[in-house]
């Protein structure tokens, strides 16, 4: 994914707009824009290709039925694919039918990293947080992320206090946002 | 420690979904009424999408852009297709009934979780009592809405004669929860000492008293979950003018008669 400056002449909301009149090129750059980020998390949690491949199908068409679910004006787009393609691909994993109602999800990344001249170091800069992290809080975060484990099952895992796992997870994610606001 | 520092772990794991059972309960009672865990929420889910870019991987194949692109030229977006006028009017009538009964849901769901956040509140500053209740309600506003969204609810529309503003009368019904909401409007006012009275008709047998209601100034008024015998089939409902304390059995013609809509 490539986030030049250059290239982000028109913006999400701009595209969203368009999609919204039954602009098929629009969705078209989305797709272009945010397939990679959709894909790569599916294909992390699922483990398979072709399954990775649905949800990428799933979470557009979404889009494309429904682009009103997505509020420009509350969060961040990039932000809003990667957590739906996320909370699909564990629905998948688990078996269940999805337990979010999409338009209620609200996703703030701040800054707008994915439009930022900064997107690489940015991605540097979470890469090294949880590079960082000691081992087995980025275990506990990664086995609740991408595979939707709950702390009590973490906890069953790796023998450790419940309230430590959810300590640990909150920890995490907090250091991801400080290492990005930097 | 404040009730936003002793959500804020519940907090991380509700924005990753895997929350569960009493705590998820008590936590979204607790967000209904804090704009400030509300936005922490989302900060949260941001932060999880930063985990989520952190992901590098092939991209995907080249067959999933036009897989996706022969879909969305599959299917027309909705306001280009052309409506009929009948399928407009359609459209229209079901779109009231449900901007109706979704409207009264979420007064419902607002009555009850303020009516929850008071008792959570109460129950925190007595060390955190039992949340039973709290999850009995939201089990009961819950169970209101998936009523309403099933796809077993009956619609039943009650129509007058054509003497404008017609009365108009609205049933949603799930015969195997015994679950009703009613909802009508354009009534005419009642004589004193009267009261509209619901009835469900079922299938064979008696009718069955199903809540007693007046109008308000406007002539609108609702039922919302009368006492049902669960799992009775109806024919349909009609509504008597009956005595301000309510009847047994009809003891007038009825005044509107459903029809299954």
């Amino acid at each position: 994914m490539s986030h030049a400056a250059s290239e982000v002449v028109t913006t999400d909301a701009m595209l969203v707009s368009a999609i919204r009149a039954g602009d098929q090129g629009a969705m078209a750059q989305l797709y272009d824009r945010y397939s990679g980020v959709v894909y790569s998390v599916a294909l992390r949690v699922l483990g398979e290709t072709g399954a990775a491949e649905d949800i990428l199908q799933e979470v557009f068409m979404q889009l494309w039925r429904s682009p009103d679910v997505f509020d420009a004006n509350r969060g961040s787009l990039p932000g809003w694919l990667a957590v739906i393609a996320r909370n699909r691909a564990i629905d998948a994993l688990r078996k269940r039918r999805p337990e979010d109602e999409i338009s209620e999800v609200v996703v703030s990344v701040e800054p707008d990293l994915v439009q930022s001249v900064e997107w690489n170091r940015a991605l540097e800069k979470i890469r090294g947080a949880m590079g960082n992290m000691p081992v087995p809080q980025r275990s506990a975060l990664e086995m609740s992320f991408f595979q939707g484990l709950t702390h009590q099952e973490i906890a069953e895992k790796t023998g450790e206090p419940l309230g430590t796992i959810k300590t640990r997870i909150r920890a995490g994610l907090l250091a991801l946002r400080k290492a990005c606001s930097r | 420690m404040n009730a936003h520092e002793q959500f804020a772990d519940d907090l991380a794991l509700y924005a990753l979904g895997t929350l569960q059972g009493d705590e998820r309960a008590v936590l979204e009672a607790h967000l209904n009424g804090c704009a400030e865990c509300r936005g922490e929420l989302e900060r949260l889910r941001g932060d999880s999408a930063l985990l989520a870019f952190s992901v590098s991987g092939p991209r995907p194949p080249s067959r999933s852009r036009s897989r996706l692109m022969e879909a969305v030229a599959r299917e027309p977006r909705r306001q280009e297709i052309r409506e009929t006028k009948a399928e407009r009017s359609r459209w229209r009538t079901w779109f009231s009934a449900f901007e109706w009964a979704g409207a009264a849901a979420a007064l419902i769901v607002v009555l009850l979780l303020v009516r929850q956040n008071d008792q959570l509140q109460r129950q925190l500053s007595q060390a955190r009592g039992t949340s039973a209740s709290q999850e009995a309600q939201l089990q009961q506003a819950k169970q209101l809405v998936d009523s309403l969204t099933s796809p077993d609810a009956v619609r039943y529309v009650l129509v007058a004669g054509k003497t404008p503003p017609q009365p108009q009368g609205k049933a949603i019904y799930v015969a195997k929860s015994g679950t009703l909401v009613f909802l009508a409007n354009n009534l005419p006012a009642l004589p004193p000492q009267k009261v509209y009275e619901l009835w469900l008709i079922p299938s064979s047998g008696a009718p069955i008293p199903a809540g007693l209601f007046r109008p308000n100034a406007q002539g609108s008024a609702a039922v919302v979950k009368p006492q049902l015998p669960v799992g009775v089939e109806a024919k349909t409902f009609a509504i008597t003018v009956e005595p301000e304390a309510g009847s047994a059995a009809p003891t007038s013609q009825p005044i509107m008669v459903g029809t299954q809509g």
